[in-house]
């Protein structure tokens, strides 16, 4: 029951790279990935910013070598990214070991239905959208891309959904049910995500200023990224190598308002204190908080509140890297879970760009700019619609 | 693995499932090629402010939801665990016709908000302020079985109770497209599901929910030793040889099986494998069904568990059920084979408690 969990692989496609290596580069090069709208039609194009990834649909057929129509963009980035953890791993998925498919999704197959939804009553040619819209579509894709999966699920928790798809992992390999899974989560732009945000009016038309007083909402992005998690029995078996390990998770519920946070973070500030204390550390002992941190009035503040809660007066360096890639959604926690590792790699935080003035009150003044410091344990913040809130921390893995 | 007691149920269906003294009689035939979920009347179950503004999926969650709370006696659970494959799929068409409609323009946030997969687990948590666990699956023949694993987990990890559902709702133009694509057939009660030699199904919606402990109460009715998930299994052999693995792991054979509830679709495509197991299965235990009174959907095998529990709970398989004209002397092992498309493949075994 108590075995250890590693991160082993990670892989990421986001406005700001392709892979981890141009991931990694455009963070410590304080590069944005967000900027002018190209490949999503909307009639906002021109009026809002977006973080795409800078692929058309037929480059990123190209990239995973399958033109088959049923693809959709969200399929592609997900079989990208989960591959490209796979291979940095360097588990072999027909090695007899039990191997997991965990996603996650919030807008599935929506990007290609909506091209076609109204067509659909009247022509026959598009009616496989009907198959393809559903959340489970890319996850199977995935595990029929990578072979020899022996179990997949997908989850849907909003804003939070990959850091639940990353903890269930977790504990599918304690509870002996896997030996180790490929986790993560996958969110393409969408007119139909896009729209939504702009009714809930919390987009903001420049870029995001996370954390600053100013702050006038997010910016959309769209992503996939995996990480490949081992329990320490498989990685003995194979002599692999540990990126770092997964010490603690929470997951909780706000239960105020089905969008909005509480203005006290009460779900936040649970999670990460049930989070702290699985981990058996401190809020002293956490170098670095990669944040929720969407830009939205009321994200930041619920989320500083909750941060002042649990760390009082010494809240540790902190940053929200959303203005690198704009706000992922479903796959937010995944690659800000792959930022962290990188972050612990490379004993270096990555700034928050946009900011210059603190929250009234609250006083918290994230990283602006890259330090270089030792990095042993990250906190890492998921909330979204619904209520749901998640906290995962990650640790160096002693030499 | 800890096991779970089923100590409340609660489960809107095409039948009279509201009514917990319903067993399978009357059995309401479906409407033709596809199957509409008995609501009840939801006042007695949703404040009206609430009601309002709730979608059809909202309203059968939560409903389903209290009537399972109400049966187990219980005004809190440690955790809340839905399951649903499309989700709240009349609030996403909804927002993504006027999105279309109006060339996005003069777009309402509330249907958005509530096309949200998580928005009936989170609207049950709001509800009951629950502050605790809360996880939404949302992996097509795969979504319910995950709340059942996942509830089996926290139960190993200290949980002590906890409510899981699976949800599924149609539209009108969701039917009409699914028509279009040839994804139907017309019910016909002259060919056992077992024979179907067309393609087709009977897309049906649901929401059924279970109030899950770690102890034994008074209320409880049947235990769930375990679910597994098979994922595109290559043959009925491959099939056959993880049951026996299941089951030998929870120390049984099929031939102590009472009944085993069979997910056949009435597709035959979907079917291959099932037809399969069938000989198998008979040689040892007495085969069953369910989906000819549930319809298919994404979350039908919430139904099937949902039919597991009343069988033992009864003591007795209504002929309805039957595939042939065996009988169990009595129900303490109920298996459920279920499959989804000829994809995703399930086991569930209920015992007595």
């Amino acid at each position: 029951m108590s075995q250890r969990i590693y991160i082993t692989g990670l892989g990421v496609i986001s406005a700001i790279g392709n892979n981890v290596p141009e991931t990694l580069a455009s963070l410590t090069q304080s590069k944005t990935g967000i900027g002018k709208i190209h490949h999503l039609t909307t009639r906002y194009k021109d009026e809002f910013l977006a973080g795409e990834i800078k692929l058309s649909n037929e480059q990123l057929a190209d990239l995973v070598n399958d033109h088959n129509p049923d693809l959709n963009r969200n399929s592609y980035i997900a079989m990208l990214a989960a591959k490209e953890a796979v291979q940095n791993s360097g588990i072999d998925t027909a090695d007899g070991l039990r191997t997991g498919v965990i996603s996650s999704t919030t807008v599935a197959g929506m990007g290609k239905t909506e091209l076609y939804y109204k067509e659909l009553f009247e022509k026959d040619d598009h009616l496989s959208v009907l198959d393809t819209h559903d959340c489970g579509d890319s996850t199977e894709r995935i595990a029929d891309f990578l072979g020899n999966v022996d179990y997949v699920t997908t989850i849907s928790t909003a804003c939070s959904s990959a850091a639940n798809a990353i903890m269930l992992g977790c504990r599918m390999i304690k509870n002996g049910l896997l030996d180790r899974a490929v986790v993560g989560g996958v969110d393409a732009l969408s007119k139909f995500t896009f729209n939504g945000f702009n009714t809930l009016m919390i987009l903001d038309k420049e870029w995001s200023k996370p954390f600053d007083e100013n702050r006038k909402g997010l910016n959309l992005g769209e992503a996939a990224a995996f990480l490949v998690i081992e329990g320490e029995e498989a990685l003995k078996k194979r002599n692999g190598k540990a990126l770092a390990e997964i010490v603690g998770y929470a997951n909780t519920n706000d239960a105020y308002h089905q969008t909005a946070s509480s203005p006290e973070g009460y779900g936040a500030q649970m999670a990460i204190e049930q989070a702290l204390q699985m981990s058996g550390l401190k809020p002293g002992d956490i170098d670095y908080i990669n944040m929720h941190g969407t830009g939205t009035p009321n994200n930041d503040l619920s989320e500083g509140t909750a941060t002042r809660a649990v760390f009082g007066d010494k809240v540790p360096r902190f940053s929200s890297t959303k203005a690198f890639t704009g706000h992922t959604l479903a796959a937010a926690a995944a690659i800000e879970a792959v930022i962290s590792v990188l972050s612990i790699q490379n004993d270096m935080i990555f700034p928050n760009l946009n900011f210059t003035t603190p929250i009234a009150g609250l006083d918290l003044v994230p990283e602006t700019s890259l330090v270089k410091t030792p990095v042993n344990t990250v906190l890492s913040n998921s909330f979204g619609f619904g209520g749901n809130c998640s906290s995962l921390i990650f640790k160096k893995v002693s030499a | 693995m800890a096991k779970a007691y089923i100590n409340g149920t609660g489960c809107i269906s095409p039948q009279d499932s509201i009514n917990s003294q319903w067993f399978f009689d009357p059995v309401t035939p479906p409407s033709g090629d596809y199957y509409n979920a008995k609501e009840p009347s939801y006042k007695e179950f949703i404040a009206p402010n609430l009601l309002r503004r709730m979608g059809r999926a909202i309203k059968m969650g939560v409903a389903g939801a209290n009537l399972a709370l109400q049966q187990a006696g219980a005004t809190k659970v440690d955790a809340i665990i839905t399951g649903t494959g499309l989700g709240c799929f009349e609030d996403s068409e909804r927002f993504l016709l006027a999105m279309l409609n109006n060339n996005e323009q003069f777009l309402t946030p509330t249907s958005f908000i509530q096309s949200t997969h998580n928005t009936v687990g989170s609207q049950i948590a709001l509800i009951m302020k629950c502050h605790d666990y809360n996880f939404t699956y949302v992996h097509r023949g795969f979504s319910f079985e995950s709340t059942l694993q996942d509830a089996l987990m926290l139960f190993s990890e200290g949980k002590e109770s906890v409510l899981v559902g699976g949800i599924e709702e149609h539209t009108p133009n969701f039917v009409e497209l699914n028509r279009r694509a040839h994804k139907f057939k017309t019910y016909d009660p002259a060919i056992p599901f077992w024979k179907s030699t067309t393609p087709g199904i009977q897309m049906s919606e649901g929401a059924a929910f279970f109030v899950l402990g770690k102890h034994k109460t008074e209320r409880s009715m049947a235990t769930i030793e375990g679910v597994q998930t098979l994922y595109k299994p290559k043959s009925s052999d491959v099939i056959l040889k993880k049951l026996s693995a299941f089951l030998d792991s929870h120390g049984l054979s099929l031939a102590q099986i009472d009944v085993c509830l069979m997910g056949f679709s009435s597709d035959v495509n979907f079917d291959v494998h099932l037809k399969e197991l069938l000989p198998e299965i008979e040689k040892e235990t007495v085969a069953a069904h369910f989906k000819h009174l549930s319809g298919e959907y994404h979350t039908a095998s919430a139904f099937a568990l949902w039919t597991a529990t009343k069988l033992i709970e009864k003591q007795e398989l209504p002929e309805v059920l039957a595939i042939s004209d065996r009988k169990p002397s009595q129900i303490r092992h109920v298996l459920i084979i279920n499959q989804y498309l000829g994809i995703n493949y399930s086991f569930t075994l209920v015992s007595k408690c």
